[in-house]
């Protein structure tokens, strides 16, 4: 019963994600600013101990620093609202302008990692369970295992030992070559190694993932009744089994997001690559937490976006997880009359 | 109404037991393998040729040879004493960071499963936005937060960044268990929160966290080694697997594999044995709940 | 008359299915347990008697009405807090499904002993364990099975356990929620004769929830009929059997199967249309101790 409105039940997403937000960036903001460390110093260097004390109050209110926290977050708030995210401590230059830089390279990097993975997991995921038990299925499971064990920055560490030190095939740091940086070419060879490591690490959970739910379809009836309608192994497999899971697929690629970015700031950070997570690396070295707040909130709102995707697929899915799910009765009557 | 009933009809003939399959409930040669590492790591003082903390500055950066069987490091310290020293505060970080979190994701999951729906709505929400964090950026700040690192510091922030997951489980049982009549009537029988929570509760998640648990300690060994790697974890004076390998930048320059390849192997088999054994506990629980 | 030991009041109870509907399980319920009687409730399923039951429990909160055990209003948390152990330990329920009322992961013995456990009585025969022991053997099971667990037992011995579970704390009120439902119709036999046996013996007042009528006829002293949360007849049993007043009751008694097959023929069926079911009016007394939900009756 009661078909929910789309417009209500999206603004009620919405809002959630609203609110979400605004929650994060609370706690973002007081561990900011409650965390050690004298932003004067990250922004102004070592100067900072030859500062008279008039100075430095002077250098504390241009900043913002001398307010209550709540005064200074609302009026961070504000400012977030209108676009600006306040100045990074060490760039001296406004936050957004530091982050637009990296962000595209970062982009890159995740987003053709997420594509490969899901599409090679799918791949291998319908490979393993075809031979379900046969030796293709087994070697690619040992081998997946194994893979899967190896930490992110080891596996960069040794790629690098291979084909940038000992056999110089391929570069080890960087996004480009110095004074190259317009070179699609020498783009492409920078990404290489990263983008093994990342499609490494994740791929083969999900592949595995696909198979167990391939295999659990397949010992479903509806499959029995199909193969005595006639149908062979691969209608089967791709018309009825792949079918039916590729929604939940979509709501695990929704949710695996996180995951792929955590995993790609440590990849960025090894190779040197100049994207978010080197940046979020280097913000905490130098104690440039206003930078370091903005990528938390930054990461975070996509985490939580990508949540609600899920969500919402999953409800799409299936009717029983949605929240007020109601049973038809004869006897219901209104509360509160 | 009487007591006695007459049988009626032919008694059938109790059905012969159907044959015990051999189940192997975990992989031996990763247990065995597993206990190697731990007792070796554990009882290194008994075997190890060298001191691990000391620096031979005449044979820095040196190739595995008799003496050195893993070679020594860049600051002269004899690797393969290092990894069976070092393995220990690894390992140690591993269980401390997941008694953590397991006690976290307990205690928060069992409170948001038997919470009002709207403190659960409020809790599991929190769970989410904490979860939404990268964790490699709040590890970052709580660590900055803590200062300079030690190994109680860093299995505390691991194990506060990793609870979230085994919470949301926990959660769900909790939530699937909380009304079943068993738990009422306990409740009517007065039993008070913790009484429950242990003895009707956590039996009915446990198995179903086990394998959550055992991933917990993996997870978190890589994240010490990830951190103390980054130069954001253990300092270079505490050897662990990690800080062992915060060295590999000058190794990478020198072209000293054993530097990065020793640790590096030590870690992924230990990963590898984990699990091997988590798995088998999944299995185990999943061919569990298919028999009932 | 005896005394009252359980005094229910105009009892309503709403389960809340969003922020708009809700459902009245039970409508304005009001009837009275005597110490030592075996007062039965009878009605189809979702008429309200489990409701009945788990709010006498204090399991579920009443919307609205008392219900007063030996004088003590159960649904204030004040009095209910300042007699915290006595209701705790002199009322005790029996459920329908014992695969969910008893943990599957603690034995027998825990099982039994638990109430005790809970309240740290010391127990009469030494350990706990020998009190679970006896208890068993009470309720006709063999102490081999102390340490077993309840997937290893059948519907019939799990029920016996659940019942000398609330046994064990030798209750002056059980409440049972349809406990033999579950159960094979030769089980039920056994465990109704074990409840009229343990009912001789201990003397508590009983609270018995069913829907089979003809168990009610053999077991209660008193039968209350409930329909769509009403209780719409109240009677001493063979007055019910004899003279039902309601027509949902005599539709409900005309449905009983006669073990004969010549009587069942000449059975005749009164159908009861739920349309004419008026939900307004209060209980009348018709004859003495007999009384039935009429329309306009004033109480």
């Amino acid at each position: 019963m009661m078909r929910k409105n789309p417009w209500l039940y999206y603004g009620q997403k919405l809002l959630i994600f609203v609110l979400s937000v605004l929650l994060l960036s609370v706690i973002a903001f007081y561990i900011a600013r409650l965390a050690p460390g004298d932003p004067l110093v990250s922004y102004y260097g070592d100067r900072v101990e030859k500062m008279k004390p008039a100075e430095r109050a002077w250098a504390e209110e241009k900043l913002g620093l001398n307010e209550p926290i709540h005064v200074q977050y609302l009026r961070w708030l504000q400012g977030a609202l209108r676009g600006d995210f306040g100045i990074s401590y060490k760039y001296k230059t406004d936050v957004l302008e530091v982050i637009g830089g990296r962000a595209v390279n970062t982009l890159i990097l995740g987003g053709v990692a997420f594509v490969l993975i899901f599409s090679l997991a799918l791949g291998l995921g319908i490979l393993c369970a075809w031979f379900e038990d046969r030796w293709p299925d087994r070697i690619l499971c040992k081998v997946g295992t194994v893979i899967s064990c190896i930490p992110e920055f080891w596996l960069s560490l040794v790629l690098i030992l291979v084909f940038a030190v000992n056999l110089r095939w391929l570069p080890s740091s960087g996004a480009y070559s110095v004074g190259n940086g317009g070179d699609v070419g020498d783009r492409i060879l920078h990404l290489i190694l990263p983008l093994t490591v990342a499609v490494l690490n994740h791929l083969w959970y999900y592949a595995y993932m696909i198979r167990n739910k391939l295999l659990e379809e397949i010992r479903a009836e509806y499959v029995l009744l199909a193969k005595s309608k006639g149908l062979n192994k691969r209608q089967v497999m791709f018309r009825h089994c792949l079918r039916n899971i590729i929604p939940s697929y979509l709501s695990i690629m929704a949710i695996s997001v996180p995951h792929i970015l955590g995993g790609t700031y440590i990849v960025e950070t090894v190779f040197s690559y100049p994207g978010i997570g080197t940046l979020s690396y280097e913000s905490a070295r130098y104690q440039d937490y206003n930078l370091l707040m903005v990528l938390c909130i930054l990461s975070g709102a996509i985490v939580i976006l990508f949540n609600l995707a899920a969500q919402i697929i999953n409800e799409r899915i299936d009717p029983r997880m949605k929240e007020n799910a109601l049973v038809e009765t004869s006897e219901v009557t209104e509360v509160g009359r | 109404m009487e007591d006695r009933f007459a049988m009626v009809g032919i008694r059938s003939a109790p059905a012969a037991k159907p044959e015990r399959r051999r189940r192997r409930s975990l992989p031996l040669p990763s247990v065995l393998l597993l206990a190697v590492i731990v007792l070796g790591c554990l009882c290194c003082e008994l075997f190890i040729p060298k001191d691990p903390a000391y620096m031979d500055l005449f044979h820095y950066t040196q190739a595995p040879d008799s003496e050195f069987w893993f070679g020594t490091d860049t600051m002269g310290r004899d690797v393969f004493s290092m990894i069976w020293y070092g393995g220990r505060v690894s390992l140690c970080i591993g269980f401390l960071a997941t008694l953590i979190s397991t006690t976290i994701a307990v205690v928060f999951g069992s409170i948001s499963g038997l919470a009002p729906r709207w403190l659960d709505d409020l809790l599991m929400r929190f769970t989410e936005i904490v979860l939404s964090i990268p964790s490699l950026l709040l590890v970052v700040l709580i660590q900055a937060i803590l200062g300079k690192a030690n190994v109680l510091s860093i299995s505390l922030v691991i194990g506060v960044t990793g609870w979230t997951s085994i919470a949301k489980v926990v959660r769900t049982e909790v939530r699937r268990i909380r009304n079943s009549e068993h738990v009422i009537a306990a409740r009517c029988m007065g039993a008070g929160f913790f009484r429950i929570l242990w003895k009707h509760l956590a039996p009915n998640f446990f198995s179903s966290i086990m394998f959550m648990v055992v991933m917990n300690v993996r997870s978190a060994i890589v994240a010490e080694s990830t951190l103390s790697f980054m130069g954001i974890g253990l300092p270079l004076e505490v050897i662990s697997w990690g800080s062992m390998l915060s060295l590999s930048e000058k190794a990478l320059s020198s072209g000293a594999w054993w530097i990065i390849l020793t640790p590096g192997a030590f870690l992924v088999v230990t990963m590898l044995c984990i699990t091997n054994i988590g798995n088998a506990l999944r299995r185990n629980v999943s061919r569990k709940e298919s028999n009932l | 008359m005896a005394e009252i030991l359980l005094d229910v009041q105009h009892l309503t109870h709403c389960f809340k299915l969003s922020r708009s509907a809700a459902i009245r399980a039970v409508d304005d319920v009001s009837f009275q347990l005597r110490r030592g009687e075996i007062l039965g409730l009878v009605g189809e399923s979702g008429s309200g008697k489990s409701t009945v039951a788990r709010c006498a429990l204090n399991v579920l909160k009443p919307t609205e009405g008392r219900i007063l055990y030996k004088g003590v209003d159960v649904c204030d948390p004040k009095q209910f807090r300042a007699n915290r152990r006595m209701l705790q330990t002199t009322r005790q329920l029996i459920f329908q499904d014992s695969t969910s009322s008893l943990n599957q992961h603690m034995t027998v013995a825990d099982i039994i002993a638990e109430p005790m456990a809970i309240h740290h009585i010391r127990p009469k025969r030494g350990t706990l364990r020998a009190e679970a022991e006896f208890q068993l053997k009470y309720v006709g099971l063999d102490p081999t099975y102390l340490d077993k667990y309840p997937p290893e037992l059948s519907g019939g011995m799990r029920q016996r356990v659940a019942i000398a579970r609330a046994l064990s704390m030798e209750p002056e009120l059980l409440v049972a929620d349809e406990p033999i439902a579950s159960l094979d119709v030769s089980i039920q036999a056994q465990i109704i004769n074990l409840f009229k046996h343990l009912q001789d013996e201990h003397g508590f007042s009983f609270l018995f929830i069913a829907h089979d009528l003809a168990v009610v006829r053999y077991l209660c002293d008193r039968v209350g009929v409930m329909y769509r949360g009403k209780l719409v007849e109240l009677a001493p049993t063979q007055a019910l059997f004899d003279d039902p007043h309601h027509p949902y009751t005599r539709s409900l008694l005309s449905a009983i199967p006669i073990p004969d097959p010549r009587r069942e023929r000449a059975r005749t069926l009164h159908s009861f249309d739920p349309a004419q079911f008026g939900r307004e009016g209060a209980l009348v007394e018709v004859a003495p101790d007999h009384y039935v939900l009429q329309r306009g009756g004033g109480a």
